[in-house]
C-alpha cells in the first residue's frame, strides 16, 4: 500500500515537550554502545529463530513449523515464522554494520517485527500449552525460541533509539520514464504477491488446521515490521511520488492487479467470497467516507443505507418471499437501489439543517435504530421481519450464473470470482467518484464545512444543501452496495444491518485514515478480514474494535493512512509534524544517492 | 378503558422515572464538559451486573433471605461498582482527550461502551443469556381501584418511582447548596474561569461522573428487581432513552432530565398502546420524538435558548 501523505510517519518515540525521563536518560547514556546492541539483537534473533520454541506438542496438535523438541530435525530448513525471523535477524545484523541512511529508523521498523512475531506465537504457546513452562522449560526439555526472540527484538529497539533514530530520507531519483513505470509494475506486482500471501497465510482455519489464527497474526507482525522498516528507508514515499507522477496508469495497473487476484494462491472460492465481503464493506466505507471523513458528520446509523439498498433489490429480484413480483436485470435494480438509498440518505440528512456536533450524530443513531425497528417488524411486508427475504437469484449474465465456476482461455477459475470481479469494478467506480468528489467544488466545500461550518458559511458557501448532498451521496454508495451484497448472500434480513455494524463502519474508517480512499479500503480490509482469520477469538470481536476505538483516538486519530488536511487538523505531538530539518536530510540523500 | 389508560400512564411513570435517574448521569457529564458519555446506559448496565455478583457470590444466606437486608446492600454495592467504573473511563479515557476535537471523545465514548458491554458478556460468567435477577423487595402489586376496573402497580414499581424521585431531589439539593455543588456549576458555566478562580476542575469532573454513575448503579439494581432479570442490552436501550429525556429536558438541566425521563417513559407506555403498530412499534415512537425534539426545540423544556455547541 502506497501512502498518500510525504509524511506519514510513524509516532516519534517520546514527543519532543516534556522534559526527558529516566528511559531517556537510560536510552542516551546506552549511545556509545549503539552498534553492540545492534549486532547482539540481530545474532539473537538468528540464535532464537534457530531454538526451539515449544516444549512439547500441545493440545492441539504439533505447534507449526516443528516448533517443538521433537520435531525439531532440522534446524537449518526452518520454514514460518522461524523462516521470517531469520530475515529480520540478517537484516538487523546487516543495517548494524553497514553504512545505511536512517538505520536507526529502519531497525526500529525490524524490532516492532521481531518482538510481534515473539509475542504472538510465544502468547498462543503458553495459552495452548498451559502456562510459561511450554516456552522455557519442561521435564528437562528447555524451548526458549520465544524468550529469546523478545529479548533479542528489545535490544535492537534499544540499540535502535540508542543510536538516534534519523529523520526519514527523502529520494529524489528521477528516471526515464518507461522506467519508472516499470519499477512501478514490479512494485504492484510485489504488492499483489503480498496480499495473495496475507489472505491465504494461515489458511481457512478449522479442525485441520487448528493454528490458522497464530500463524496469520504471526505473519501480520512480520508484515507490519517490514513495511514499518520499508517506509522508514523512504522509499514508500519515493514509490508514491513516482505513482503520482503518473497517475493514470497506477490506477490502470492496480486495477489490473485486483482482477488478477483469482490467478494467486487466493484463488479459491472461499477466499472470493471473503473478498467479495470485503468489497461490499469497503465500498460502504468509502461512501461512509464522505460523510465522516469528508463532510465531518458523525453518521451512527450508516448500515442502514446498506440495507436499504439490500432490502430494495430484494424485492426487486424476483425472490418467492420479495413483495413485488418483478425480476429486473441487476443493473437497473442497482441504480434503483442506489437511488432510493440516496433519497433515504437526503431524508436523514435533512436534520443537518438545524442540527449540529454531536446531536447529530445521535440524530443519524435514531434513524439507524428506527431501521431496525421497522426491518424487524416486517414493516407493510417489505423487509420479510425475522424471516428475512431468502432465495434472491443469483446475477445472471448471457446465460452464466455468478456463482459458477467459469473457465477462460483454458485457465479454471474457482467459483465465485464472477461476483470477485464485478465488486472490485464496484469499489473502482466507488473510488473514482470519492476521489474527483472531493477535488471538486463539491468536496472543497465538504471540507470548508468540517474545518469551520461558520466560516465556511460566511465564505459564501450554501452549508445546507450542501451538507444533504454528503449524506445523499454517501448513501447512493451504500445503496450500490447493498444491491451487490443482497445478490451475493442470497439472504436479506435485518440482522445483518445492526448498530454493531454502523460501528464496525465507522472503526473501519477511522482506523484507515478519515478522508483518504486507500484508508477506508485498508481498514475495512481489516477488520472484515481478521474476524475471518481469527476465529476462534470471534467472541472477542467487538470487544476489540471498542478498545481498538478507544486506543486509535487516543494515539493515532489520524488513521493508519492519514489524509494531509486531516493530519495537520488532528496532530497535537509536535513530534509528529514534518521535521524542520527534512530539506537538509534531503539534500544528504541525494548526496549518497 | 380509564383503567387501561391509568394503567399505561403507572407504567410510563415507571419507566420514566428510571429513565430519569439515569438521565441524570448524561445531563450533569454534558453539562460539565460537553461530552455525551455513551458509554453512561453501560454503567446503568455494569451497575446492575454488578449487584448480581455481590448478590449470588459475596452474600451470605441469611442476607440474601431478608430483602430489607440484601436491598440496601445490593444498592450501595451497585452503586460503587458503576462508580468505579465510570471513575476509570473517565481517568483511562477522556481525561487524555481533553482539548482534542470534538468528534475524538464522542468516537471513544462509543469505544467505551462496545468495550464495557462486550467485557461484560465475555467474562461475566452465564452473561450471553438473560440472567435471573433476586427480587429482593416485596412482591405483588397495589390494585388501586378506579371506575370500571383496577389499576395494578407493583411494589417494585413504586419503589423504582419514589427512590428515583427522592434520589434526584437529593442530588438537586447537592449541586444547589454544596461547595462542591457551586463549583460543579462555575466549572459547567464557564471551566477556564472556574479554574483561575481555584476550582480543581479535574475534581469535579471526576465527582459529576461518580455522581452520575453512583445513581445509574442504583437504577439498574432497581430495573433489576423489578423485572426479575437482566441483559447485556439493557445498557445500550436505557442509555438512548435517557439520552433522549436529557435533551427533551433541555441537557445540563436536572429537573428537566427527570421531566424529560417521565414524558420518555409514557409516550413508550401510551404509545404501545394507543398508536399504529402497538408494543412492537414503541421504540419507534421514543426515536421518532428524540429526532423531533433535537430538531424543533435542541435547547428542550428548560434549556436556555441557543447555547453554542460545535
Amino acid at each position: 500500500m502506497t501512502t498518500t501523505s510525504p509524511a506519514g510517519a510513524p509516532p516519534a518515540p517520546r514527543p519532543a515537550g516534556p522534559p526527558p525521563g529516566r528511559t531517556a536518560r537510560l536510552i542516551a547514556a546506552l549511545g556509545p554502545h549503539a552498534t553492540v546492541l545492534r549486532g547482539a539483537g540481530g545474532l539473537l534473533t538468528l540464535i532464537g529463530a534457530l531454538l526451539p520454541w515449544a516444549t512439547f506438542v500441545l493440545n492441539k496438535g504439533p505447534y507449526p513449523d516443528k516448533a517443538t523438541l521433537q520435531y525439531f530435525v532440522a534446524p537449518f530448513g526452518v520454514t514460518g515464522f522461524r523462516w521470517q525471523l531469520l530475515l529480520f535477524g540478517i537484516a538487523a545484523l546487516v543495517l548494524a554494520l553497514a553504512p545505511v541512511p536512517a538505520r536507526g529508523r529502519l531497525l526500529r521498523g525490524l524490532a516492532w517485527g521481531i518482538i510481534g512475531i515473539a509475542v504472538v506465537n510465544g502468547l498462543f504457546i503458553t495459552v495452548e500449552g498451559g502456562g510459561l513452562g511450554a516456552i522455557t522449560v519442561t521435564d528437562g526439555s528447555v524451548a526458549c525460541g520465544a524468550v529469546v526472540t523478545l529479548l533479542a527484538g528489545v535490544l535492537v529497539e534499544l540499540g535502535a533509539r540508542a543510536g538516534g533514530i534519523e529523520p526519514r530520507p527523502v529520494w529524489t531519483w528521477r528516471f526515464g520514464p518507461w522506467v519508472e513505470r516499470a519499477v512501478l509494475v514490479v512494485v504492484y506486482v510485489l504488492m499483489l504477491f503480498v496480499v495473495a500471501a496475507t489472505l491465504t497465510s494461515g489458511g481457512t482455519g478449522g479442525a485441520a488446521n487448528r493454528y490458522s489464527g497464530a500463524v496469520f497474526l504471526s505473519f501480520l507482525a512480520a508484515l507490519g515490521g517490514a513495511f514499518a522498516a520499508l517506509h522508514a528507508s523512504g522509499l514508500m514515499t519515493w514509490v508514491a511520488t513516482v505513482a503520482e507522477r503518473h497517475r493514470v496508469f497506477s490506477v490502470l495497473v492496480l486495477l489490473a492487479m485486483a482482477l488478477a487476484l483469482p490467478l494467486t494462491a487466493a484463488g479459491n472460492e472461499y477466499w472470493m467470497t471473503v473478498a467479495a465481503n470485503i468489497g461490499v464493506y469497503a465500498a460502504t466505507a468509502i461512501g461512509l467516507n464522505i460523510v465522516v471523513g469528508l463532510a465531518g458528520l458523525l453518521d451512527l446509523g450508516y448500515v442502514a443505507f446498506l440495507g436499504i439498498g439490500a432490502f430494495v433489490a430484494a424485492n426487486l429480484s424476483g425472490a418467492a418471499a420479495a413483495k413485488f413480483d418483478v425480476h429486473l436485470p441487476f443493473a437497473l435494480v442497482m441504480v434503483i437501489s442506489a437511488v432510493i438509498a440516496g433519497m433515504f440518505g437526503a431524508v436523514v440528512g435533512s436534520p443537518t439543517l438545524r442540527v449540529r456536533g454531536d446531536y447529530l450524530a445521535i440524530v443519524t443513531l435514531a434513524f439507524g435504530e428506527i431501521f431496525v425497528r421497522t426491518a424487524q417488524n416486517n414493516i407493510f411486508g417489505l423487509t420479510g421481519g425475522s424471516n428475512a427475504i431468502p432465495g434472491i437469484p443469483q446475477v445472471e449474465l448471457f446465460g452464466t450464473r455468478f456463482s459458477d465456476r467459469i473457465a477462460v482461455a483454458g485457465i479454471q477459475l474457482p467459483a465465485g470470482v464472477l461476483y470477485y470481479l464485478l465488486i472490485v469494478f464496484l469499489v473502482a467506480i466507488v473510488m473514482l467518484v470519492f476521489s474527483h468528489l472531493k477535488e471538486s467544488r463539491l468536496g472543497r466545500a465538504w471540507i470548508a464545512i468540517r474545518e469551520d461550518e461558520d466560516a465556511a458559511r460566511a465564505m459564501g458557501i450554501r452549508t445546507g444543501p450542501i451538507k444533504i448532498m454528503a449524506f445523499l451521496c454517501g448513501a447512493t454508495l451504500a445503496g450500490f452496495a447493498g444491491a451487490f451484497f443482497a445478490h451475493k448472500t442470497g439472504t436479506v434480513s435485518y440482522e445483518s444491518f445492526r448498530f454493531t455494524e454502523s460501528v464496525t463502519l465507522i472503526a473501519a474508517v477511522i482506523l484507515g485514515g478519515m478522508g483518504t480512499v486507500p484508508g477506508a479500503v485498508l481498514g475495512a480490509s481489516l477488520l472484515f478480514v481478521l474476524p475471518e482469520k481469527l476465529r476462534e477469538f470471534a467472541d472477542y470481536r467487538l470487544l476489540l474494535f471498542g478498545l481498538a476505538l478507544i486506543l486509535i483516538m487516543r494515539f493515532r486519530p489520524q488513521g493508519l493512512v492519514p489524509d494531509r488536511h486531516r493530519r495537520a487538523e488532528l496532530a497535537r505531538d509536535p513530534a509528529d509534524e514534518p521535521p524542520p530539518g527534512g530539506s537538509t536530510a534531503g539534500s544528504r540523500a541525494e548526496v549518497a544517492a | 378503558m380509564l383503567a387501561t389508560f391509568l394503567s399505561q400512564i403507572v407504567n410510563g411513570l415507571i419507566l420514566g422515572s428510571l429513565i430519569g435517574l439515569i438521565a441524570l448521569g448524561y445531563t450533569m457529564v454534558y453539562g460539565i464538559i460537553q461530552l455525551i458519555n455513551f458509554a453512561h446506559g453501560e454503567v446503568f448496565m455494569v451497575g446492575a451486573y454488578g449487584g448480581l455478583f455481590m448478590f449470588t457470590y459475596l452474600l451470605p444466606t441469611f442476607i440474601q433471605r431478608q430483602w430489607y437486608l440484601a436491598l440496601p446492600l445490593l444498592l450501595v454495592g451497585g452503586a460503587a461498582v458503576s462508580t468505579v467504573v465510570a471513575v476509570l473511563m473517565e481517568r483511562f479515557a477522556y481525561r487524555p482527550l481533553r482539548g482534542a476535537p470534538r468528534l475524538a471523545p464522542l468516537i471513544t465514548a462509543l469505544g467505551v461502551s462496545v468495550a464495557l458491554q462486550e467485557l461484560v458478556r465475555n467474562f461475566y460468567p452465564g452473561a450471553t443469556a438473560a440472567l435471573p435477577f433476586p427480587r429482593v423487595f416485596v412482591q405483588g402489586t397495589w390494585e388501586i381501584p378506579v371506575p370500571g376496573g383496577t389499576v395494578p402497580l407493583r411494589w417494585t414499581g413504586l419503589l423504582i418511582i419514589v427512590l428515583s424521585l427522592v434520589l434526584a431531589a437529593v442530588l438537586t439539593a447537592y449541586v444547589n447548596g454544596t461547595r462542591m455543588g457551586r463549583a460543579m456549576r462555575a466549572v459547567s458555566q464557564d471551566s477556564d474561569t472556574a479554574r483561575l478562580m481555584g476550582v480543581d476542575t479535574d475534581r469535579v469532573i471526576v465527582l459529576t461522573f461518580a455522581l452520575g454513575a453512583a445513581l445509574a448503579g442504583v437504577g439498574g439494581i432497581m430495573y433489576g428487581t423489578d423485572l426479575g432479570f437482566v441483559n447485556i442490552d439493557m445498557g445500550f436501550q436505557n442509555g438512548i432513552f435517557a439520552f433522549t429525556a436529557a435533551v427533551l429536558g433541555g441537557i445540563g438541566n436536572l429537573r428537566g432530565a427527570v421531566v424529560g425521563g417521565i414524558v420518555i417513559g409514557l409516550v413508550k407506555a401510551l404509545g404501545g398502546q394507543y398508536l399504529p403498530g402497538g408494543t412492537a412499534y414503541d421504540y419507534v415512537w421514543i426515536f421518532v420524538v428524540l429526532i423531533a425534539v433535537l430538531v424543533f426545540r435542541p435547547q428542550g423544556f428548560f434549556g436556555e435558548s441557543e447555547r453554542v455547541r460545535a
